[in-house]
């Protein structure tokens, strides 16, 4: 039986045809997955089947049967359900609270607080997914919120459900969790629709893929027919070489140096304990290590965001622990960040004012305190042909742009800025094929220039064909340092899970 | 692109880019402009609901607003309306321009009077009124120069005074995270006490000694009032003065450095401003400077209404300016030209209030109108709402999306 078909879905923007006359159907108690590039249409279909746009044309059938969906309460009574990337949990609420919000069980005219309880475990016992009712949401990880959205979903009574991009803020371990979670549901006969750019993980979970380019569906394939190059090539629309070249580039002078670095998170705990390390020129080190390890807080010392508790931090040999980040951008530091919503952009500013921040005092593009925005269009119009970003109008605001060209946009300002020592925080994180390999080619371009390059990755393939040298970093120490060739994705799993060290030995 | 290149060219000759910092969102208009037709309609039920005929409210409110031309009381009417104005403008100016540094200047009210108390006291201060007044009488004829003068100094210290007051909000916000909100409240209370309690009181510093009653402050000296323009209305350089701060605050957003800073500042205000502190951007100093320039402002409006109405601090000050320039923010939605128009429609609201009395109406019934405008533009989000889904009707019929002919 089908649960859900879409026969010649198109859906118009002013200018832009999102979706363009598609058509596919996933069969009850299927995982069905939908890859495209950022901008490839996924997220409006999805939005279309979920009734929050309403589509140009074309039909939506629910269990063989023609319906219409105008808007998210339509589709809710149809049994559908949708775990979006950004949850949309009350953080000050309880678990159960969460759960059972906007469908509350009561006495009266009272809330039922005990009986949601009872609910909420009952749910959890049925379907074998561990929350605590009473806990408060804000409290928990990203992988148990999640789950709390999971739960929310089918107590309305979801058959369809509809994954966003569920991993993207996902630890590879939660990941792993989510997995679980999806075949435990698709056992129950659940159908679900798996949004995803990450191919690995699709060739993992899914019994089905279809492939969005630019709108347009580009074909249905069965997992066991292909393999990550195929649909890397049918996303993308030409062969996608992922492997990363060996640039091979004489080391210069430390760039970058700390030594027994210690810094506390916002809320006073230290979750760096004494790191030292140095990045010099013409190397790439990389940092691997799972989420929340430290590497935030090592970031925000390094940006002049938080001030180390103890420990040094130089600069091309200046003494950086007490400065502003005005001061270390100064002396060179350049910074690509993953987030690029709250740290790299302002959305609502246009591609041109994006492009210059940081450098717009003084000439060329000020006079006193005068400012000439003709020279930042000309300046922005230069950066957008350099970076290929799309849709290339300067006047465009950032937040108008796709994950992908924001990242080469937030690339374009921070390589033009004057530096030589670049932190990449996550650089390729939300980023499809085709703008990960341009932030590749970037890094190693800046390597051959004898720049100085930090990489924090997740992506333990990132960090190894990358890096010359590697650091794993666990629970506020470097545990480990090796180079690419000498270690395997499996060792660096092992290390940066923390296995097999002994606590009293760490540098 | 529809607009065309004549447009951009024209602009351009005054310094503006139509390309702007964004794109000017059609809406920017249409928002408030519904939301003060849906003001009236609501108004002139109420008016209806109390057994009076609105049309003739309107008819004598609007009449006597001094915005259309005619009448016998024109000139004065008219006048009235551009001096109120001013000070709303002033106002407006001030909170519109914290808005966009994403700072919400509650405290125009405090600045305003502190601009006033200043500005009343280099207008009668002996030192300042006597030399002026020796110069006005060596120049003859060209006495207006010592006038000029003697007002520009009111108004500096008043701006000045305003803007420090300000400053003060800025800089705890800054140093000890205290709200901007609850200092800049505060602020205004002990604004208030040390004039109302202190300064101009029975026997206070600023009032005369031989009062038995108070009757406000001392008198400025005739130099330090502002110019008449008009005669024989009362209408002085205020409205001329304010133009020109809302052309230099216009300037300063889209034109300077601390401009774009400060909407970079503004846009991210809500989500912990890193992106503009990641840049290396100096946020402390930013937004206390912020804060002095829109304190600097809410003190013009203040000076305007010493130096060019009341001539003294009163005894019984009449509150509301700094209130005022909130919704005139708001209805004028931040932009220092939408401020102007908001200001001026504000001024001819109060200017034609009095008139509307002879139909027995309350003219707190302007006030109504002044409410619900400002209410609907906090409703934008569902005015936006219900403007795009016409629009977006609107297009649909006009032209049939495409995929329609895929569609059964």
């Amino acid at each position: 039986m089908k649960a859900l078909e879409v026969r010649s879905i198109s859906k118009m923007f002013p200018g832009n045809l999102a979706n363009d006359n598609i058509s596919f159907s996933v069969e009850k108690g299927e995982i069905f997955a939908i890859v495209g590039e950022n901008g490839a249409g996924k997220s409006t279909l999805m939005n279309i089947i979920y009734g929050i746009y309403t589509p140009s044309g074309g039909d939506l059938l629910v269990n063989e049967k023609e319906v219409k969906i105008r808007s998210v309460e339509d589709a809710i009574k149809l049994r559908m359900g949708m775990v979006h990337q950004e949850f949309m949990l009350i953080p000050r609420f309880t678990v159960t609270q969460n759960i059972v919000i906007g469908d509350e069980p009561h006495k009266g005219i009272f809330f039922d607080y005990g009986r949601a309880v009872r609910e909420v475990r009952e749910l959890s016992e049925r379907v074998s997914l561990t929350v605590d009712a009473t806990a408060v949401a804000g409290d928990l990880p990203v992988g148990v919120q999640q789950r709390i959205e999971i739960l929310k979903v089918l107590r309305r009574g979801a058959q369809i459900l509809i994954f966003d991009e569920p991993t993207a803020v996902l630890t590879p371990e939660e990941t792993v969790d989510l997995f679980v979670t999806m075949r435990k549901l698709q056992a129950e006969g659940k159908t679900i629709l798996f949004i995803s750019h990450k191919l690995k993980e699709v060739m993992e979970i899914a019994d089905r893929i279809a492939v969005l380019r630019r709108g347009k569906l580009q074909g249905i394939v069965n997992k066991k027919d292909t393999n990550e190059e195929e649909l890397a090539r049918m996303m993308v629309g030409r062969n996608v070489v992922l492997e990363i070249p060996k640039v091979d580039v004489e080391v210069g002078a430390v760039a970058f140096a700390c030594h027994d670095l210690h810094v506390r998170n916002k809320r006073g705990y230290e979750t760096v304990k004494g790191m030292s390390f140095d990045v010099r020129g013409g190397e790439i080190v990389g940092i691997a290590g799972v989420q929340g390890n430290g590497q935030d807080e090592l970031v925000n010392a390094m940006i002049g965001f938080s001030h180390p508790v103890s420990g040094s931090m130089e600069l091309n040999g200046k003494n950086m622990r007490l400065v502003t980040t005005a001061q270390l951008r100064k002396e060179g530091m350049s910074y690509i960040t993953e987030d690029r919503a709250r740290r790299g952009l302002v959305m609502p500013y246009t591609v041109r004012e994006n492009a210059v921040m940081g450098q717009h005092l003084g000439r060329p593009f000020s006079k006193g305190i005068r400012m000439d925005y003709d020279k930042l269009a000309e300046f922005a119009e230069g950066k957008v042909r350099e970076y290929d970003i799309r849709p290339g109008d300067v006047y465009d605001t950032a937040g108008s742009l796709s994950g992908g060209n924001q990242q080469k946009l937030i690339l374009a300002r921070e390589l033009s800025l004057p530096h030589n020592f670049l932190i990449a925080s996550q650089p390729t994180r939300g980023l499809d094929v085709g703008a990960t390999e341009f932030v590749y080619h970037k890094l190693l371009e800046e390597k051959k220039a004898g720049k100085a390059i930090l990489l924090i990755s997740l992506e333990l393939s990132e960090i190894l064909g990358l890096s010359d040298r590697i650091l794993v970093i666990f629970e506020g120490h470097i545990v480990g340092e090796t180079t690419p060739d000498k270690t395997t994705e499996e060792a660096l799993g092992l290390l940066m899970l923390g296995v097999g060290i002994d606590k009293k030995v760490q540098s | 692109m529809s607009e065309s290149n004549f447009t951009t060219k024209f602009l351009k000759i005054f310094g503006i880019d139509n390309r702007g910092h964004n794109r000017r969102d059609p809406l920017n208009v249409w928002v408030p402009l519904v939301s003060i037709v849906l003001a009236l309609i609501v108004s002139m039920i109420v008016i209806a609901a109390s057994g009076r005929n609105p049309f003739r409210a309107y008819a004598l409110l609007f009449g006597d607003s001094g915005l259309i031309p005619g009448g016998a009381a024109w000139r004065r009417e008219f006048a009235e309306l551009l001096i109120k104005s001013a000070m709303y403008i002033a106002t407006g100016l001030s909170v519109a321009l914290a808005f966009k540094g994403g700072l919400f200047n509650i405290g125009a009210e405090g600045q305003f009077w502190v601009g006033a108390i200043v500005a009343t006291f280099f207008g009668y201060w002996a030192p300042v009124a006597h030399t002026f007044g020796a110069m006005y009488a060596a120049l003859g004829s060209f006495g207006w120069i010592a006038q000029l003068l003697h007002g520009a100094i009111c108004i500096i210290m008043g701006m000045l005074a305003g803007g420090a007051w300000a400053a003060v909000a800025g800089f705890l916000y800054v140093k000890r995270g205290v709200n901007i909100v609850i200092g800049t409240i505060m602020l205004n209370w002990i604004a208030w006490f040390l004039i109302t309690s202190w300064l101009v009181t029975f026997n206070g510093p600023m009032t005369p000694a031989s009062q038995t009653f108070t009757f406000g402050s001392f008198y400025v000296a005739d130099t330090a009032k502002l110019l008449r323009i008009m005669m024989p209305t009362r209408l002085n350089t205020s409205i001329l003065l304010v133009l020109l701060a809302a052309y230099a605050t216009w300037f300063l957003l889209y034109k300077t450095t601390i401009g774009y800073e400060i909407r970079a500042i503004g846009y991210t205000a809500n989500i912990g401003m890193e992106t503009p502190r990641a840049q290396g951007i100096n946020i402390s100093r930013r937004i206390v400077q912020l804060m002095t320039i829109s304190g600097a402002l809410a003190g013009l409006g203040g000076c305007f209404f010493i130096l060019g109405m009341q001539y003294q601090f009163p005894g019984t000050a009449i509150m509301g300016y700094g209130w005022t320039g909130i919704g005139v923010a708001l209805i004028g939605q931040s932009e220092p030209l939408g401020v102007v128009l908001a200001g001026l429609f504000i001024g001819a609201l109060r200017t034609g209030a009095t008139s509307m009395q002879v139909a027995n109406i309350p003219k707190t019934f302007s006030n109504i109108i002044e409410g619900l405008a400002v209410g609907f533009i906090a409703l934008q989000v569902a005015v936006r709402y219900y403007l795009v889904k016409i629009i977006q009707r609107r297009r649909a019929r006009r032209a049939p999306p495409a995929g329609q002919e895929a569609a059964v």
